[in-house]
């Protein structure tokens, strides 16, 4: 059970675009060692590789720059030390930015980056950095948990084979990496608690590995073993959860309330990581579109057979790689409103070409408006084509991952 | 195709009695997300006899009747009787990945809700 000796870390991050006030949130709302945040999800790697093809300054997380801006003297000042992978693809490009930010603002704190080949990582990197004094450590893509592993690590003294230490603090990370999930947001029985503006988590790690999840004093939302329970199921496959620092078993997790908001975290074993890890790759796979139609009342099925035929004629000079349809039945009969008597019918074209599917698809949407099924309407004009990503995973040996260089 | 996994450490099922036609989450808490094409939807039961319940009953073929979207996809159940849990992935549901999916819910979001609201016959011991 987490006493004093713990290690308090908070997470004010889940995502890219997560509530931007929760870095303030966090380091004004209770005492804390360390204060975590996660900027990247496959989508982000995707949407900042594109920022970086275009700039080689850019493929960081700059909303962290400005939430450090924010409170960079606040956390000086509270003694917490501040560990994140919004360097995304570029840590070096954010370190450099930040050391630029402290000495503008006459700050003087240690900031460390941990570079990683673009590659998924684990904590020791992390735990060098921090070791070595780093106030600051920013990183690229770490896997979720090691954000927590690696502060834990640092502090106890963790070795590498430490394997049952090790897997507690990943599950503590894994707890804590999607933010307000863990504490009543997207919960099944939101309406048993005040989900309005839930705090965001804190694991107060001890040095077995085991934890108590809770949040700060006063903040709304929940921290029950029903909450915590929720977030172990998100994302996750087999119960051998494997990372590249340690293999955590996630069929010995044991779970128990330890008092309001508190959520004790014990019994779990952790072994060896496998020989290799499955790495996601992000890749430009072409470039897709669509349109909604909208199918009011009556022959709702012959409405959308008139215009799916319209409109594959209309593209079949230059037909699209791939074309789905889906049509969903949300119309009620009789219905008093006049929404919920409309169908919903989406069109999705993809294309290695974005002309054959940019102006000429929404360009042959358009030209039938008045000339289609009756009560003919979009519920939002047709646009541009946009890129997409096609994630193919792959195997990299653990060692590969365990391998990293930080640098002060 | 479905499979289930290979160790699976049940708890002792209920006794059989009368049921009535409720949807799944009056029981029964889940989370979705996704993993690039594959999503996975973890359940949990609410008390010790839920689970008793859960464990049994919502089997890889009920979630396939339950979810028609998966039917034709290989998923795999996973238990977690120390969480009370179990973890449906289902493969290949989200096409090549989230940003080039197709589906109206890319990320699978809410397929643990849209599992919840699934209507099944839930033992009356259990709705006291």
């Amino acid at each position: 059970m987490a006493t004093s000796g713990a290690l308090r870390i908070g997470n004010s991050s889940g995502f890219y675009g997560d509530r931007y006030s929760a870095v303030r949130e966090m380091l004004d709302g209770g005492p804390l060692h360390v204060l975590t945040g996660d900027y990247l999800a496959e989508l982000t790697m995707l949407i900042l590789g594109r920022q970086r093809m275009k700039d080689p300054q850019r493929g960081y997380a700059t909303t962290f720059l400005r939430q450090m801006r924010d409170c960079l003297a606040l956390a000086k000042d509270h003694g917490v030390r501040i560990v994140s992978n919004a360097g995304g693809l570029n840590p070096a490009g954010l370190a450099t930015a930040l050391r630029e930010l402290s000495a503008e603002l006459g700050i003087d704190v240690h900031v460390a980056r941990v570079e990683g080949d673009d590659l998924m990582l684990g904590g020791w990197g992390i735990a060098e950095c921090l070791r070595a004094g780093a106030d600051v450590v920013v990183t690229g893509r770490v896997t979720d948990a090691s954000l927590v592993v690696g502060p834990a690590a640092a502090h106890f003294g963790w070795a590498r084979d430490d394997w049952d230490a090790l897997a507690g603090a990943t599950v503590a990370g894994h707890v804590l990496e999607c933010g307000a999930q863990a504490t009543g947001g997207n919960y099944s029985f939101f309406t048993e608690i005040d989900a309005r503006h839930p705090g965001f988590p804190v694991a107060e790690i001890d040095r077995d590995g085991s934890s108590v999840i809770t949040k700060h004093a006063g903040s709304a939302g929940a921290v029950t073993v029903e909450t915590v329970t929720a977030q172990l199921l998100y994302e996750i496959g087999e119960p051998r959860y494997a990372g590249p620092d340690v293999t955590t078993r996630f069929d010995t997790i044991c779970l128990e309330q330890a008092g309001p908001d508190r959520v004790a975290v014990t019994q779990v074993r952790g072994e060896p990581p496998p020989e290799t890890l499955k790495v996601s790759l992000n890749t430009l796979g072409g470039y897709r579109n669509q349109v909604t139609f909208v199918l009011c009342g009556l022959d709702i099925d012959a409405k959308a057979a008139l215009v799916r035929e319209q409109i594959e004629a209309a593209l079949s000079a230059r037909p699209p790689r791939e074309i789905h349809w889906t049509l969903a039945r949300t119309d009620h009969p009789d219905a008093a409103v006049e929404e919920e008597a409309s169908a919903v019918l989406r069109c999705i074209v993809k294309d290695a070409d974005p002309a054959t599917i940019g102006r000429a698809f929404s360009g042959a949407a358009v030209e039938i408006a008045l000339a289609s099924y009756p009560g003919f309407h979009l519920t939002a004009p047709p646009d541009e084509a946009s890129p997409v990503g096609v994630y193919s995973p792959t195997a990299r040996a653990s060692t590969l991952l365990r391998r990293q260089a930080p640098t002060s | 195709m479905t499979r289930d996994a290979v160790s699976e450490a049940l708890p002792a099922p209920l006794e059989p009695g009368a049921t009535r036609r409720l949807p799944l989450g009056t029981v029964a808490g889940a989370r979705s997300g996704d993993k690039g094409g594959t999503a996975n939807i973890g359940v949990w039961a609410r008390t010790h006899d839920a689970w008793s319940w859960l464990a049994h009953s919502l089997t890889v073929a009920e979630l396939q009747r339950l979810l028609p979207e998966t039917a034709g996809l290989t998923v795999t159940r996973h238990v977690l009787d120390n969480l009370h849990a179990l973890n449906f992935v289902v493969d290949g549901l989200l096409g090549e990945g989230v940003a080039s999916s197709t589906r109206f819910d890319p990320q699978a979001k809410a397929a643990g809700e849209w599992l919840r609201s699934r209507h099944v016959d839930i033992p009356e011991t259990l709705l006291s």
